[in-house]
């Protein structure tokens, strides 16, 4: 494990590492330094390769780094580095030496670049917040570059001089140094070449060089990328140029920069330069703002205002009149001396700069200390339009009434229509074919305008007027358009149900000028719409007899909206909670399905380690329905084979690994209903699995995901076009129309659209939600059936086989002995083929139950809930830990027989009360079963079984106690087909006698017969991926 | 600059070439961009002096001037002819006194208009009105309100040496007034000082500026020693690429002196465009950089 960090020094970027001392692959034996968790050079080497980097190991170099440190010892970053937590005195900086590696520009840009919105880089491999603050870094330099706040300059520095591309801060990004700067984590700038005392240069300038550095590097990438050559070795420093302007700007074309030649000459031309940038160097201090004020009611001249201001740039609520600025009173001077400088230069300049922008603005200066300027209303429209853009353009702050900037205001004329249909009386009778009326109005507000109202409008000369106490904005010759495209539209005053709700749901094109505000449907429609948008009304419809399970009030509704949505032929995403159902939910549907259509089989895909999982809940609760699972070796590919084969169930499921493997059969049926579990599998919409969903044959299509995907911009759009294909464009369109725009331009409009587009075919709900929260058990118990890997599968055999024969030899006592041992190995092999081979092998992707147990904690993860994760093996839980750690990134705790009780109450402390504290607690079943209270969890996983309900009751009661404030979900993994089933079924068909039979331990399974024992340990058919 | 000799023969008619000279930024067409580069000129041509205007012209757009040098009343010049020592020359123009400006300082801090344009970079038309008022005009009225000289051979007075220096000087006139301004006796900064009766930002002694940039400050122990502190929302901006290239450079105008071959804009245009095109592209995470 490695926690890379990113530090400066002396205006260099170096990237050092935190390993913990016990991890050998990470951590040096490096004599020659002091710090107990450096990291290997060969370590940063192949962590940094991670992120595209290659760097050789000569390059790193001994260097010292300030940390705070206890008694002698570093505080680490992070607690997975090492435990330090038995210190009681208080903190110092203490000078450490580390290995570092020095990173050109171009290195750390595409480090950067390649860490961006990560937390680890690679299992194993976590960024510091250091390496994430930077990656900030990076991107505002990017983004300044993007919108060209850039200038080229002349560094002198190090004895030398450099053209160089230096980021101009002015305007609206005036502040964004010091805001950067205010979020630097300290460490940053901790690094030193010399150890004497704990100083480092000041964050602003850290940030300030870091920027430079890499607008800098990207301007020149940008440049030198495109041209033939690239060569990069190319030094400016022997060629000969006519004048230093030439060589000036050879510099800034070439990869380095440097400049050579007499101090005198490059001197002179630094200061060329700075009178040449000197109007966007003005004040830092203060920025001049224009308000724009509305004539008062009562005022006859119906004149408007801009009043100028200046704006604290330390203190962005902080105006000063301008009127004041000139002759300052006593108060206005206090602030003005806070802040020094010549403000009245720069209110001249500005002014001056302002004053040819519009001519009430130059007129004003013509008196002595102007404070603002008079307009009329053509004035201020031409204000409002064109001046106050010009005047953001060169960096002023402008304000302008609430109605005109505030988003959506500005133009409050819109346009709205209307539909009616017949009353909805019984239903099915109705389709979105069916043609109703039609009708549109523009509106002010909530105010319906008549169109001579309109016509009125658009031929008034200034296009900014005062309508019932509204200033309006409108562009005549737009409106006359808009006017028309409706008129058109509505021509025979009839539309089909279909674009009447596509256009309700802002799926139609509507001019742009008018903002289209919405459908007024009566009759069915409107119901229709009423519950598309609200999910108002959606009618409950009974529970099949065949389905045997009882639903919850919220899984009922759950089961009338997936029905409501295949009603009326929309896909349907179901994303609630993680246990909350969502399995039942789909059951129940399915079951109506089958009843109430045609009997066709639908088909479910699902990761390949939950297909038990459905299998089992199929037969728990829909057992009259045949389920095929189509998976293994021994499948039917061929397609016609197996069309003729799925018509013979009711449900097919099969994996996504399958989905495009098998596709040719898979989309030889035309299933009743195609059903995405774990719908997140396809959230990259390139993918061959995506596009094999996208092209299957359904009448209606499901996606289920217990993640959010509503927040996820950029997976959105590839759930809902396998739902509902074409309802968010073509995926460039709506990278243009919605992902850019949201994700990069923080467009709360153009998330509302979207929001309105997909939200009618979300459903998410969540356990805290106040409308279930009461449907809800305090505590549910759900088994997690999962399978056998091919090795877990054949080690089982292999253990089963070898018992078989020695039971037949074994005495009485021996026997005993020997079940015991054999269940231990049964167990461990389920756990994980490392846990039973004992060799330290590697982890991902050899055990079923692993696997599954991470895509569970993913999606706890996401909502940020804690997990208590029990097993009775302290060596799986090692394994546990170390494998969440390298997964998540994040600390796991691990709680068993032999730590000692001080360092547990410590961790129970941690796990209780520490802020943004350790979010897995691993516990030993023995050790950790009775008496701790850990009630910040509410989420309990027993990975293996102690196969007695009261054990693992009062395990789970560590966090279902008193001080619980949240629903407790409580997860037991079962290997289907093993031993763990078996007993499993044994316990929970007979739980009264359980209790009685069971006792406290496992002894009572010695006492079965020879033949009962061998039926539950063979391996039964399905149990093996 | 004496290493810039070029030591090719060239016939005696034609100038020897000079590298890196100062060069006229306007390639064609007449000097004087603004209106009081405009009249700047005017008096030079008032002058019959024949086709020496022309060879000015083309000696101020060949970099044939070596060096302007502006103080107070006085300009200093040198210019390559064809012999191979390049002629040195000055230009004097009437200082005006401290206390005269003192005077005009006053009456232009009630007409902030003025102030305001010159140094948005504009001498608004009616302000030589203003200068003449206070009986000190900005511009030299006829002729001999020049004195000027030339160590080269021509007899004629002014010559094409000094047709050169003033035509890039009305060049630098458009650019920046007040460079006029200190040719009559008073400098940017000190008239501010008039004005305003405050130092002006870009007259601050040097040394004052570097004070307040501290070395380094001690590294604070807190949480923040390990963690990120809260970013503001908008942080980035509105990133797009603008509407017009180069907008930034623009706004800034011409570079003082310029002696380059190309154009310093020319340069930065296609520039500014590729760079806002990739950065962009990293921005919005497209590119793989």
């Amino acid at each position: 494990m490695l926690f890379l960090h990113l530090g400066v020094c002396d205006g260099k970027l170096f990237l050092w590492g935190e390993a913990p001392p016990g991890d050998h692959s990470t951590s040096g034996a490096d004599q020659s330094l002091d710090f107990p968790y450096a990291a290997t050079a060969k370590a940063l080497m192949s962590a940094a390769a991670e992120g595209g980097l290659r760097i050789n190991v000569k390059n790193a170099a001994p260097l010292h780094v300030w940390l705070p440190t206890w008694d002698d010892i570093p505080l680490p970053s992070s607690p997975l580095v090492a435990d330090t937590s038995s210190s009681e005195t208080e903190p110092v900086l203490t000078c450490w030496q580390i290995n570092a590696i020095a990173l050109s520009a171009e290195e750390a840009f595409h480090f950067l670049a390649t860490c961006y919105g990560k937390e680890m880089l690679a299992p194993g491999v976590i960024l510091g917040s250091d390496v994430r603050f930077f990656t900030k870094v990076v991107r505002l330099a990017s983004a300044l570059v993007a919108r060209e706040q850039f200038l080229p300059g002349l560094l002198e520095r190090d004895g030398g001089f450099q053209a160089v591309w230096e980021p101009a801060f002015v305007g609206n990004d005036s502040d964004k140094l010091t805001l950067l700067a205010g979020a630097m984590p300290q460490v940053c700038r901790a690094l030193t070449h010399e150890a004497e005392t704990a100083r480092g240069e000041p964050s602003s300038e850290v940030v300030s060089k870091i920027t430079c550095v890499f607008v800098d590097y990207l301007v020149r990438l940008s440049w030198m990328d495109e041209r033939p050559t690239r060569s990069r070795s190319h030094k400016a420093r022997k060629k000969s140029f006519p004048s230093v302007h030439d060589q000036w700007i050879y510099a800034l074309r070439s990869w380095d920069g440097s400049m050579s030649g007499d101090t005198e000459t490059l001197r002179y031309l630094a200061g060329q330069i700075k009178a040449w940038r000197r109007s966007v160097s003005t004040s830092t201090l203060f920025r001049l703002s224009f308000r724009l004020e509305e004539p008062e009611d009562d005022d006859p001249t119906g004149a408007w205002y801009v009043r100028y201001l200046l704006n604290a740039a330390d203190d962005p609520s902080l105006f000063i009149e301008v009127a004041d600025a000139w002759n300052p009173g006593k108060q206005t001077k206090t602030i003005l001396a806070k802040r020094k400088g010549n403000i009245q230069e720069y209110l001249l300049t500005s002014l001056g700069h302002v004053s040819s922008l519009h001519l009430v603005l130059e007129e004003s200066l013509k008196q002595p200390c102007p404070g603002g300027a008079t307009l009329d209303t053509a004035g201020a429209y031409t204000f409002l339009t064109e001046t106050a853009w010009l005047l953001q353009q060169a960096g002023y702050n402008v304000q302008l009434p609430a109605w005109w900037s505030s988003t959506g205001q500005r133009n409050r004329l819109s346009v709205r229509t209307s539909v009616s249909s017949p009353t909805m009386r019984s239903k099915g009778l109705f389709s979105l074919d069916d043609v109703i009326d039609f009708d549109w109005q523009v509106a002010l507000g909530e105010e319906k305008l008549s169109l001579q109202e309109l016509e009125t409008l658009a031929s008034m000369k200034v296009p900014l007027v005062k309508i019932r106490g509204q200033w309006v904005q409108f562009d005549a010759k737009a409106i006359q358009e808009a006017v028309e495209f409706w008129k058109k539209k509505s021509r025979n005053q009839t539309i089909t149900a279909r674009d009447a709700v596509h256009m309700a749901l802002g799926l139609a094109e509507t001019p742009e000028i008018l903002p289209f505000k919405g459908v007024e449907a009566t009759g069915w429609v409107g119901d229709l719409l009423d519950s598309l948008e609200h999910g108002a009304d959606i009618e409950e419809i009974p529970v099949p007899d065949q389905f045997t399970g009882t639903l919850r009030p919220y899984q009922s509704r759950g089961y009338a909206w997936l029905a409501f949505l295949q009603r009326w032929g929309f896909g349907a995403c179901l994303a609630d909670d993680m246990g909350l159902g969502k399995t039942p939910q789909t059951l129940v549907f399915i079951q109506h399905n089958w009843e109430t259509n045609a009997k066709r089989p639908v088909l479910v895909v699902c990761p390949t380690s939950v297909m038990g999982n459905w299998q089992k809940e199929a037969a728990h609760f829909t057992p009259n329905l045949s389920v095929l699972v189509h998976h293994g070796p021994r499948r039917v590919k061929e397609p016609e084979l197996f069309q003729e084969e799925a018509l013979k169930y009711a449900i097919v499921i099969t994996g996504f690994p399958l989905l495009y493997r098998d596709f040719e059969a898979l989309s030889q049926v035309e299933w009743a209903a195609v059903i995405l579990d774990e719908a997140q599998n396809i959230k990259n919409p390139t993918t061959k699995q995506a596009k094999a969903a996208r092209a299957l044959k359904g009448d209606f299509r499901v996606a289920l995901t217990g993640t959010p995907v509503e927040n996820n911009v950029g997976e959105l759009w590839s759930i809902m076009e396998f739902l509902n294909p074409g309802f968010l464009h073509s995926q460039e369109k709506f990278k243009r129309r919605f992902f850019v725009p949201i994700q990069v331009d923080r467009d709360m409009e153009a998330a509302e659209r979207l929001k309105k587009i997909t939200g009618p075919f979300i459903l998410r709900r969540l356990k805290t939600d106040k409308t279930i929260i009461d449907d809800l058990p305090e505590k549910q118990e759900t088994n997690v059936f999962t399978t056998l890997t091919k090795e877990q599968g054949s080690l089982y055999r292999a253990v089963v086989k070898d018992v078989s024969e020695s039971l037949a030899a074994a005495g009485d006592i021996q026997r005993k002995g020997l079940i015991l041992a054999t269940l231990v190995k049964l167990k461990q092999i389920c756990n994980h083929p490392a846990q039973f081979l004992h060799d330290g092998s590697t982890i991902p992707g050899r055990s079923g139950k692993l696997t599954r147990l991470i895509e569970m904690l993913e999606e706890v993860y996401e909502v940020g809930d804690r997990v208590l994760i029990f097993t009775q093996f302290t060596e799986m839980g090692q394994i546990l830990q170390k494998h969440l750690q390298e997964t998540f990134g994040r600390e796991a705790l691990f709680l068993h027989g032999s730590v000692p009780k001080k360092q547990r109450d410590r961790m129970v402390e941690r796990f209780q009360e520490e802020k943004d504290g350790p979010l897995f607690f691993l516990l030993s079943l023995k050790a950790a079963g009775t008496g701790l209270n850990l009630t910040r969890a509410n989420h309990v996983f027993h990975y293996d079984r102690w196969w007695n309900p009261a054990v693992e009751n009062q395990a789970t009661d560590r966090a279902f106690r008193i001080g619980q404030t949240k629903h407790v979900q409580v997860y037991k993994f079962v290997c289907t087909g093993t031993v763990e089933e078996q007993i499993n079924e044994m316990i929970e068909q007979k739980q009264d006698v359980a209790d009685s039979i069971v006792g406290t331990g496992e002894k009572w399974i010695t006492e079965l017969s020879t033949r009962d024992l061998k039926k539950i340990l063979r391996l039964q058919k399905g149990a093996v991926q | 600059m004496a290493g810039y000799y070029d030591h090719y023969y060239f016939p005696p008619s034609r100038p020897r070439s000079v590298k890196g000279g100062i060069k006229a930024q306007s390639k064609r067409g007449p000097f004087g961009q603004t209106w009081w580069g405009r009249r700047w000129i005017d008096t030079l041509e008032s002058f019959s002096i024949g086709a020496r205007l022309g060879r000015g012209k083309s000696y101020a757009r060949s970099g044939q001037v070596m060096f302007i040098d502006i103080e107070k009343g006085e300009v200093h010049s040198a210019v390559q002819g064809s012999r191979r020592e390049p002629y040195g020359l000055d230009i004097q123009l009437k200082a005006y006194k401290p206390t005269a400006w003192k005077k005009l300082a006053e009456s232009l801090r009630e007409q902030p208009f003025y102030v305001a344009r010159l140094l948005a970079g504009e001498i608004p038309e009616d302000f030589e009105g203003v200068m003449e008022e206070q009986g000190m005009p900005l511009l030299p009225a006829r002729g001999n309100d020049l004195k000027m000289d030339c160590t080269c051979p021509d007899w004629s007075n002014p010559c094409k040496h000094i047709a050169a220096v003033i035509y890039l000087l009305a060049e630098e006139f458009d650019r920046d007034p007040f460079l006029l301004f200190e040719l009559r006796g008073i400098t940017r900064e000190e008239l501010l000082f008039e004005i305003t009766g405050a130092v002006a930002e870009a007259g601050k002694d040097a040394d004052e500026t570097e004070e307040t940039v501290l070395v380094s400050t001690p590294l604070k122990l807190d949480r923040h020693f390990w963690e990120e502190g809260a970013f503001p929302d908008d942080l980035y901006g509105v990133v797009r690429t603008p509407p017009a290239p180069a907008a930034l450079p623009k706004r800034l105008g011409k570079f003082p002196f310029w002696r380059a071959e190309e154009a310093l804009l020319d340069v930065l245009e296609p520039l500014y465009k590729k760079a806002s095109r990739r950065g962009l592209g990293v921005f919005r995470e497209e590119d793989d950089v």
